[in-house]
Order: C-alpha cells, then sequence, then structure tokens
C-alpha cells in the first residue's frame, strides 16, 4: 500500500520533470500561439453546428487562443475530413466529426484517407443516444409489438430515418440484424424531416434523439419504443439491450480529431482544455439548455471504441452490401 | 389567445429589442451582399451571441440578420449581375437590365418594397394562420414535393426567354450537371471520372457567378458596354406610380410565395421562379421582361420574401425546423429555455406571439434601413469602368472561392463563365440551365423517397395514398403545353 503511493509519487515527479523539460524545449513556440481551426465536415444549422459554436466560444478560455469553426460540407462528410487528414500535423486544424463519417465511410466506399491510419481522436465531448419512436395512435405499444409485426410482414412498415448511412440508418440496421426483422427504410434529408414524416403519417416508425424526442413526447404525440444506453432513459421504455440488441448500438458519439503525427504535447494541451471545459460552469449550462449531454471521454480511451466500431461497421456493411 | 397575443405584444415593445434588431438587420444586409458568404454563415456565427441576450432581444437579433440578408443579396444581382443565392437569380434578371439602362436606384427600391411587402403579408398571415398552416404542411411528402418540383421545371421553360426547345436543352443540361457527384440517396459515384473534386458535386456558387456575371462583365468590356454614361439618371428613385402599376404583380408574388412556404422543402428558389413566371404570363407584354421590366424585379423579391413566414410554422408547432436556417432558430430557441414544439403556444404563447410580431417590425424598421442605404450603394455604379470592372472580377473570383476555400472552384468559375459566354453567343438563356441544376438534386430525392415509400409497387401506391400528387403529376403537361401555347403567341426574341 504504502509502497505503490510512494510508487505512484515518483511516476507523477518523473512525469512532471518530463513534462517541463518538454515545455523548455518548446519554450520559444508554445502551442498555441496562433488561432486553432476546427473543421465541422457537416452543413450549418445541425447538431455538430450548434455543438460547435458552445465549445468554440468557451474553450478559448482555457487555451488562451481563439478556436475557428470551418464548415466545409460535401461528399457525406468525406470533403471536410480529408481536409484535415491532409493538414500539417501541428494542432491548429482539428476536425469535429461523428463515429458514423469517421469508422463507418471506410467500409462503404473508398476514401481518399484512411482514417485509421490519418488520425487521432483528442477527445469525445459527448453522445447522443437514439430512441425508436412510434406515433401516438400506432397500434405497436411495445417494441416486441412492432418486431412481431415485422415479422409477419417484411418490409411492410415504413421507417423514416436521416439518410443512408446515418444515425439512425446504421442504429436500424443492426437493430434488424440482432433481432432478424426486416422494415422499409424510407432516407429523409436529416432527422427533422424524418420526424415530421412520422408525425404526417408517412412513415410507422422512426428514431430521434432526446433534444427532439422530449416536447413531443410531452405533448403525447409520440411514443418511445426502446432508447440506446446502459440506462433507461424513460422510466417505462426498455433500453436496446433489454430487448436484445446488444452493443455500442444507437450511439451518435460527437468526436475531436487531430492529423496522427500530433506531437503529445499538443495533444496533451488540448486534452487539458477539454477536461477544464466540461467543468466549466457556463459550458454546462449552454448545453443542457441545447439538450445535449456532456461525458468526456479522452482520445486513448476513445481509441479503443474506435477500433471496436471500426470492426462492428465493416461487418454490417458487409452483411447488407452483400444481399 | 388574444390576451396572449396582446400580452406579446407589450413584449416586443422594447428599445433593446429594435436597436439589436436594427443592427441585425444591418449586418445581414452587408454580408449578403458580399458574394460568397450566405445569410446561413452569418447567422450561425452570430449565434452564440444570442445566447446571452434575453429571447426577446437574442431571436429578433437572428431574425433580423436573417432579413436583411436576404434583401442584401439582391444587391450584387442588381447592380453587377452577380446573383449569390438561387433566390436572386430571377431577380438579376430584370435588375441588371435596369441597372444597364441607369435605373438601378429605381430596381433596389422595387426589390426594397416588395421584398417588404412580401414578408409583411407572410408574417401577419403566419401570426393569423398558423394552425391551419401547420394542418397543410403535414400534407406534403415526398411524392407531392416530386409532382410539384416538375411542374416548376416545366413551368420556367415554358415561360423562359429563349425558345421553348432551347430551353428544354438548357434544362436538360442543367439536370444532367446536377447527377454529377455522389448519388444523394444510394452514394454511388457519377460521371466524376475518379476526380476527388468532383465527387461532392458542382458547386452551385461558381456557377451563378460564372453564368450570370461573367459574360455582363465581358460584354462590358469587350463591346465597351456603357454602363457608366447613364450614371447622371442613377439618381431618379422609384416613383408611387411606378409601384402602383406593380402592385397587383407584388400581390400575386406574395400569394405565391407564402403558398410555396407552406410546401417543405420547396424555399425561396422556387417561390423566386415561381412568382417571375406567373408575372411574365399575366403581363400584356411578356416580352419586356428580362429586358428591365420593373415588374421582373417586384415579382420575384415579392415571391422568395413571402416564403419566410410560414417555414417558420413547423418549427413553432412541432419543434422541427425545415431547412438550416430554422435549424439555427431552433438552437436559439432552446438555447433560450423556449422548447418549440406543439406545448410552445401553451408554455410561452405569449413569448411566441412577441418574436412573431417583432418579426413584422423588422420588416417595417427594414424599409428604413434599406430606403436610406439604397443610395450609397446605387452609388457603386458610378464608379468609372475602368475602376468597377477590375473590382467586380475580383469579387466574383473571392465570391466563388471563399464558400469552400477551394481553388477547384475558381476553375468551375472561369468554366463557366466561358459556358456563360458561348450560350449568350446562341441565344440560349442560362436560367432554365441554372433552375434544371438547382432543383434537380431535390427532385431526384423526392422521386427516389417515392420509390422507397411504393416499395416497388410505385404506381399503386400513388393510386392508393397519393391521389393530390397523381392529380398534379398528370396536370403538369397539360399546363405546359398552355403555357407554351400562349409564350409562343408572342414574339420572343
Amino acid at each position: 500500500m504504502f509502497k505503490t503511493s510512494i510508487k505512484r509519487a515518483a511516476t507523477l515527479a518523473a512525469a512532471a520533470g518530463l513534462a517541463v523539460t518538454a515545455s523548455l524545449g518548446v519554450a520559444q513556440a508554445e502551442y498555441p500561439e496562433k488561432p486553432i481551426t476546427m473543421v465541422i465536415p457537416l452543413g450549418a444549422g445541425g447538431s455538430h453546428d450548434l455543438n460547435a459554436r458552445v465549445i468554440t466560444s468557451i474553450i478559448p478560455q482555457y487555451l488562451d487562443q481563439a478556436m475557428i469553426v470551418r464548415l466545409t460540407p460535401g461528399s457525406g462528410g468525406q470533403k471536410g475530413t480529408q481536409e484535415v487528414a491532409k493538414a500539417p500535423a501541428d494542432g491548429y486544424t482539428l476536425l469535429f466529426t461523428h463515429n458514423y463519417i469517421d469508422m463507418l465511410q471506410q467500409h462503404v466506399e473508398n476514401l481518399p484517407y484512411d482514417p485509421m491510419e490519418d488520425f487521432i481522436p483528442i477527445a469525445r465531448v459527448n453522445y447522443a443516444p437514439a430512441g425508436v419512436v412510434v406515433r401516438a395512435d400506432s397500434p405497436y405499444q411495445t417494441f416486441e409489438d412492432l418486431v412481431t409485426a415485422a415479422k409477419e410482414n417484411p418490409n411492410a412498415i415504413r421507417m423514416s430515418h436521416s439518410g443512408n448511412w446515418g444515425a439512425f440508418f446504421v442504429p436500424a440496421a443492426q437493430i434488424m440484424k440482432a433481432r432478424d426483422f426486416s422494415l422499409n427504410l424510407v432516407p429523409y434529408k436529416g432527422g427533422g424531416p424524418s420526424m415530421q414524416a412520422l408525425l404526417a403519417g408517412d412513415s410507422d416508425v422512426t428514431m430521434g434523439f432526446p433534444s427532439t424526442l422530449g416536447s413531443l413526447l410531452d405533448a403525447g404525440e409520440i411514443r418511445v419504443l426502446a432508447t440506446a444506453g446502459a440506462e433507461r432513459m424513460f422510466e417505462d421504455v426498455p433500453t436496446l439491450a433489454e430487448v436484445g440488441v446488444e452493443g455500442d448500438i444507437g450511439f451518435m458519439h460527437r468526436v475531436v480529431l487531430a492529423p496522427k503525427g500530433t506531437p503529445d504535447d499538443v495533444v496533451a494541451k488540448l486534452t487539458e482544455a477539454f477536461n477544464a471545459l466540461v467543468e466549466d460552469k457556463t459550458f454546462n449550462r449552454m448545453m443542457s439548455r441545447l439538450n445535449e449531454t456532456i461525458d468526456l471521454i479522452d482520445g486513448d480511451g476513445y481509441q479503443v471504441m474506435r477500433q471496436e466500431q471500426d470492426l462492428a461497421y465493416k461487418d454490417l456493411v458487409n452483411e447488407l452490401t452483400s444481399q | 389567445m388574444l390576451d396572449q397575443f396582446l400580452a406579446g405584444f407589450a413584449m416586443a415593445m422594447r428599445l433593446d429589442t429594435f436597436v439589436l434588431m436594427g443592427a441585425g438587420l444591418f449586418g445581414g444586409m452587408l454580408v449578403g451582399a458580399l458574394p460568397g458568404f450566405t445569410t446561413l454563415m452569418a447567422m450561425a456565427i452570430l449565434l452564440p451571441i444570442s445566447f446571452f441576450l434575453d429571447p426577446i432581444v437574442g431571436i429578433p437579433f437572428l431574425l433580423g440578420v436573417y432579413k436583411g440578408g436576404i434583401f442584401g443579396g439582391s444587391i450584387p444581382a442588381i447592380l453587377v449581375s452577380m446573383p449569390g443565392t438561387g433566390a436572386a437569380v430571377a431577380t438579376s434578371r430584370d435588375g441588371y437590365a435596369l441597372t444597364k439602362q441607369g435605373k438601378s436606384r429605381k430596381a433596389l427600391d422595387m426589390a426594397l418594397f416588395s421584398s417588404v411587402f412580401g414578408d409583411t403579408a407572410s408574417d401577419i398571415f403566419t401570426i393569423f394562420m398558423i394552425f391551419p398552416i401547420a394542418y397543410l404542411v403535414m400534407q406534403f411528402g415526398p411524392p407531392e414535393l416530386f409532382a410539384v418540383l416538375l411542374l416548376s421545371l416545366v413551368i420556367i421553360a415554358a415561360t423562359s426567354g429563349s425558345s421553348p426547345v432551347k430551353s428544354l436543352i438548357m434544362m436538360a443540361v442543367g439536370l444532367w450537371l446536377s447527377f454529377i457527384g455522389t448519388d444523394p440517396l444510394g452514394g454511388v459515384e457519377r460521371f466524376t471520372f475518379g476526380l476527388f473534386d468532383l465527387k461532392s458535386g458542382i458547386p452551385l456558387l461558381p456557377m451563378l457567378i460564372g453564368v450570370f456575371a461573367i459574360p455582363e462583365i465581358a460584354a462590358v468590356v469587350i463591346r465597351n458596354e456603357k454602363v457608366q454614361q447613364l450614371a447622371a439618371l442613377m439618381g431618379e428613385r422609384l416613383t408611387r406610380k411606378e409601384f402602383k402599376a406593380s402592385f397587383r404583380t407584388i400581390c400575386r408574388s406574395t400569394v405565391i410565395g407564402t403558398g410555396i412556404g407552406i410546401i417543405p422543402g420547396l424555399g425561396q428558389v422556387v417561390a423566386a421562379m415561381m412568382g417571375y413566371s406567373a408575372a411574365k404570363n399575366a403581363s400584356d407584354q411578356p416580352e419586356t421582361f428580362g429586358e428591365g421590366n420593373l415588374e421582373g424585379v417586384a415579382a420575384a423579391e415579392a415571391a422568395n420574401n413571402a416564403v419566410n413566414g410560414p417555414t417558420m410554422v413547423p418549427l413553432l408547432t412541432l419543434g422541427i425546423p425545415g431547412d438550416n436556417v430554422t435549424a439555427i432558430l431552433l438552437g436559439a430557441f432552446v438555447a433560450q429555455g423556449l422548447r418549440p414544439g406543439p406545448q410552445l403556444f401553451e408554455e410561452q404563447g405569449a413569448t411566441v406571439f412577441a418574436i412573431l410580431i417583432a418579426m413584422v417590425f423588422a420588416n417595417l424598421m427594414f424599409l428604413a434601413i434599406g430606403y436610406l442605404s439604397i443610395p450609397f450603394f446605387s452609388r457603386l455604379v458610378r464608379i468609372k469602368t475602368s475602376v468597377l470592372v477590375p473590382v467586380v472580377i475580383m469579387f466574383a473570383f473571392a465570391g466563388a472561392y471563399v464558400f469552400r476555400s477551394d481553388t477547384f472552384d475558381l476553375l468551375m468559375l472561369v468554366a463557366f463563365g466561358v459556358f456563360g459566354l458561348i450560350a449568350k453567343a446562341g441565344k440560349f438563356d442560362v436560367m432554365p440551365m441554372v433552375m434544371g441544376f438547382i432543383l434537380g438534386p431535390p427532385m431526384e430525392y423526392a422521386f427516389g423517397q417515392t420509390i422507397a415509400m411504393g416499395n416497388g409497387t410505385t404506381l399503386a401506391f400513388l393510386f392508393d395514398e397519393r391521389l393530390a400528387a397523381l392529380g398534379i403529376l398528370t396536370a403538369t403537361p397539360v399546363i405546359g403545353f398552355l403555357l407554351w401555347r400562349r409564350m409562343r403567341s408572342v414574339p420572343s426574341e
């Protein structure tokens, strides 16, 4: 006991010493000495954009430099991602993306970059768990009702989602694979139109993130059948795991990546800033107003999750495209 | 309901609301006037400011940026034939023709008055009809959207400047250009020849600037078109008589724009074009459209602004943003603790009415701000040609570049500039091409969705569930033929 704490103290001292020498080494040009650009490979006004606006308006306090958002939409996120992959690995160009762009697309098409080889994660800022939703007047009272009906009439139940290979399409495919049923998947341009299709009766099922579900649920317009996540989001609604769909399914992870080869001290500085950010009161207040969670995972922790996603998505895409 | 409305009225009457709304309007106008900068970008950047303001101040501020930006886009469209957005394309046609005749100030005045009228009328309509509109919005799904987009394209082709055959050729070119890139539904690459730059498709802005601005710049340089000699006439403002003469057109466009605003997914581009086509069709002298008819400017501007009111409805009644602009507003709402959705009116009725009323006042304020600043903008044309041309060229290239910061877009700009010159020499109207290019992707998407919804039995699906869409599809060829016959009976260029 005593020994281990001495050991820990020694390691800490050594680490501190290293940090000091490292900082001496770059004393003349300490990162960051100019504004940092955060590229979002998506369009203006989406949830990533909103999250980024909050992050970049508060994180400068902890970096002593401005952080600028640059929206580079195109090719389902590939344009912006490629731009950062090509950028110098100096910590001045970061990517704010999500797991489906990051780890899924490589299995669907040929990319001009290799996400595992070209990027390292800096932080997972938060995640959004998806819920499976029907209209309040739907005949499906429970998730099992839906599965039973879908098994009786394969492809007859319409599910609207936010776009092929997107944040609702992938979990839908994973759920269908796990429970062996099939729905008629109809793409819409984003989560909003997809929810509107449900409310208008154009589709029978859809998915949504908590930020959009809350007010519709309170108004009695929709019913949630199951939600992603280890814990129940709503008291009387089962989680996906409880209905037989296990694994990292139905989450959109919002992550900050940097080009591979970014110096360790830069990564450390950024990690430190994100750690301080999630403790910031204003940040917490603004994110909760946007109905967003805050659940920071550091780069190393998220790298493990990326590797798992990589394998899971590879299997999923192989299965879907081999049919 | 009425007490909430009155409470909202009282809430909106605050000095700081008006001051910030004015700042938003002016800032939005400046940003909108710079080609390459979109209103959307300005709103996204300014969004965090609104987080720290009171809801009755912060949201009108953003709305000000939005409204100012839309009008701002018509300034370069009128003065230098450089539409920064699809919505300003129809305006640039008659607007720039008027500038060449030395009537830029009249054109800008007309754009301002008709914008403000269209916007105000549609906002007031929205305030009183919000629940019926919310019901109507729900009636439009992908099949209806497809049918309406197809009908719009047919109307544009039938009423454009050149002969119907030439228009159809150009529209086909535009539709084909819109196919280049990744297929929006399946993710398959089309006509990219393996070039990554083409994967995300051809960018709109370099095309707009290329086909509309470059040929006009070339005309000034090559043929030495004397724009500046008419500068003496520039000072004349729009007369009451001219406004009255266009008033019917403005009202018609307002109705069209409001109607199009109700259909989710259509937006300002379609509204402006439909308003313009309807005005041309109703006119006794359709041949004057495109040659500098004030009614053309009025028709396009009233229609594209009238879209604004109804687009707020899905956001306010369901909490669902229909486009990126309303998505940013949604962010501003929730950050303020207002949760748009079915209960917003019960919980926060007065605040919502205050915001809607502030929208109406924003229009009136904008009338004043715009009227006072137009003389400064229209002075731009008085700059000597030897100075103006290089500056416009610089803005053309900067505008094409800044949108995506991609040098590939500069090549596109030059290519479309050359294309525009050739088309002009062959008397091909580029408008149908641009419209085919802009409306092609949403139409294709809606088509794909319709096929997916029918799950292999499209026709049966339409007969069973979607008679309205089927009706529009059936009527489309008839409407197209009637318009074509009418347009053929008048001499075209």
